[in-house]
């Protein structure tokens, strides 16, 4: 079986995020994310890194749902942690028989708490909304429609063209072609990825022409039924002040 | 009124192939039409000119030429139901798809929304209002697709193999659907091979390959030996059986293309021979059976 990348799998959970008005959810969380990648300094980070903690348990999003996809942006600051704490020039600091820099250390540290907090709230933010209600409030945000119809076709096709690329794939195996570390290997799959371009540009053809039959103008409106509460307010209002508080401490 | 008129219309891809050569076609508002053909006799490029996604001044909609309609006028006039609903539902949910065409025709949130549960439960789609058409099944997505066109309330239905792939279930369903469409005063053209579904879904048939081969009713096409052969068609395997039935000396003049027509046969034969239908063996029925098995080989 594939692996579809349903980030929407556990929008059918009941929580308070999940009650959560998509708009001000996407605006708050948003101003917050933004707020987190900004703080200079390593205690107001952690301070930050335990708020997307909480956060992250309000949302009830199973924890290995989440870290499945949190490892590789973890990977990818450890990777800069350890390159800043090795090579950052200044005061020296030695663990073992390594040389450590110290403000390397830290600003690595700073970065890696930053980087893995924010990212940690972008699963309590579009984790909790079926994908459609995002691009929804996207479209009722007035982010630039273009934009917000790129959003939409990829979600809907993705599945699509994942399910043509593994019958591609399926077909390649069924008549012995067996996936190795070797030029023949890729140069079949890089063939193989460019067959998907010649269908999916195809499809593309097919599904405008779909769209135009249907009165398609170039400006895709659609119905939301959206009712933020004051609840909604009191939450986000809640969220965005915690974002200014960040940086309002010294 | 003449709700379709095609007028010698020629289409040439870009590539050079000839696609279609000085077609003609009437449809009467209210008609069930098929368009019968093999595979790339193009049915698909026929319907494409229907409603102006290829360009041309050779068809005719209600009287009114498609090249003086505006995109909102044709779209209004004819829906189009193309062969893979992969194609059909771009949008992120079933209600979002089904709801694409009455708003860009403009349609209030009220009207838009009782469009598209009416579309939905006509094909009995309800239940999934919400799923992303990912998760549905093919048949469901055929529907879904249909619904979609549906709920712009076309006066004119075109569907591209509607019954193709789908499960016996399914299949039946859809055909129930478009009877139905056509009962409340739709007018549909159906492009299809799908023989067996024919005599219930056209009054008439177009059989298609490049120009019209030939026009009349389900009847008359099957009839047509010589047609059937040069153009790979089939004919209904109730027609065969009742072919067959008449190399036993069943007495039928007129051979049933449906159940329906058969069971309707049946039951006038047996009133009218006392009781029971008689069959028999003579000399010459086996060579008969030879014969009726050779027409319908086409690879023999």
């Amino acid at each position: 079986m594939i692996e579809y990348p349903e980030i929407d799998r556990y929008a059918d959970l009941d929580s308070i995020l999940h009650k959560f008005d998509p708009r001000a959810k996407i605006v708050s969380f948003l101003t917050l994310i933004f707020s987190i990648v900004l703080i200079p300094d390593l205690k107001v980070a952690l301070m930050a890194f335990t708020f997307s903690v909480f956060i992250l348990a309000l949302s009830k999003l199973p924890l290995s749902f989440v870290f499945k996809y949190l490892k590789w942006v973890t990977m990818f600051v450890l990777s800069i942690f350890t390159i800043l704490a090795l090579t950052f020039p200044g005061e020296k600091t030695s663990f073992y028989f390594i040389s450590l820099s110290k403000d390397g250390i830290y600003s690595g540290a700073l970065i890696s708490i930053r980087a893995i907090a924010a990212t940690m709230l972008v699963f309590p933010m579009i984790g909790t909304m079926r994908f459609d209600e995002t691009i929804k409030a996207l479209y009722m945000l007035r982010i630039p429609n273009s934009l917000v119809q790129m959003l939409m076709f990829t979600y809907r096709y993705i599945f699509v063209f994942a399910d043509e690329f593994h019958r591609m794939l399926t077909a390649m195996e069924s008549k012995g072609f067996k996936l190795k570390t070797n030029l023949y290997s890729f140069a079949v799959i890089g063939r193989a990825i460019g067959m998907l371009f010649v269908k999916s540009y195809e499809r593309a053809e097919r599904v405008y022409q779909a769209m135009l039959s249907r009165g398609y103008t170039g400006n895709p409106k659609t119905i939301a039924d959206f009712k933020m509460d004051a609840k909604d307010f009191f939450l986000a209002t809640l969220i965005i002040f915690f974002a200014i508080f960040l940086h309002l401490m010294k | 009124m003449k709700a379709v008129v095609v007028r010698n219309l020629s289409y040439v891809y870009p590539d050079g192939t000839k696609a279609l050569e000085g077609v003609n076609i009437e449809i009467e508002k209210g008609e069930k039409v098929a368009i019968v053909g093999p595979n790339g006799a193009g049915k698909t490029t026929l319907l494409l000119h229907l409603n102006g996604i290829i360009r041309n001044k050779n068809v005719e909609i209600f009287g009114k030429n498609i090249e003086n309609m505006s995109r909102e006028e044709i779209v209004k006039n004819i829906g189009i139901v193309f062969q893979d609903p992969d194609d059909q539902l771009f949008m992120p949910t079933v209600f979002d798809d089904v709801a694409f065409g009455p708003i860009n025709l403009g349609f209030d949130k009220e009207e838009v929304k009782r469009r598209v549960e009416k579309a939905l439960s006509m094909v009995g789609l309800l239940n999934s209002i919400n799923k992303c058409p990912h998760h549905l099944s093919f048949g469901e997505k055929k529907k879904a697709s249909l619904a979609a066109v549906l709920s712009i309330e076309p006066k004119i239905l075109v569907l591209d193999e509607p019954t193709a792939n789908l499960d016996p279930k399914s299949r039946a369903e859809l055909i129930d659907v478009i009877k139905k469409l056509n009962e409340s005063g739709v007018t549909i053209l159906i492009a299809t091979h799908d023989i067996n579904a024919l005599p219930e879904i056209a009054d008439r048939v177009y059989v298609l390959n490049k120009k019209i081969i030939a026009e009349g009713s389900p009847r008359e096409i099957f009839s047509n030996t010589k047609l059937l052969k040069e153009n790979n068609l089939e004919v209904p395997e109730i027609f065969k059986l009742f072919e067959v039935l008449r190399c036993f000396g069943y007495n039928c003049d007129e051979l049933p293309l449906s159940i329906d027509e058969a069971i309707e046969h049946l039951t006038k034969t047996v009133e009218t021979e006392g009781g029971h239908i008689h069959l028999h063996i003579h000399e010459h029925t086996h060579d008969d059976i030879e014969k009726v098995k050779r027409k319908y080989n086409h690879h023999l």
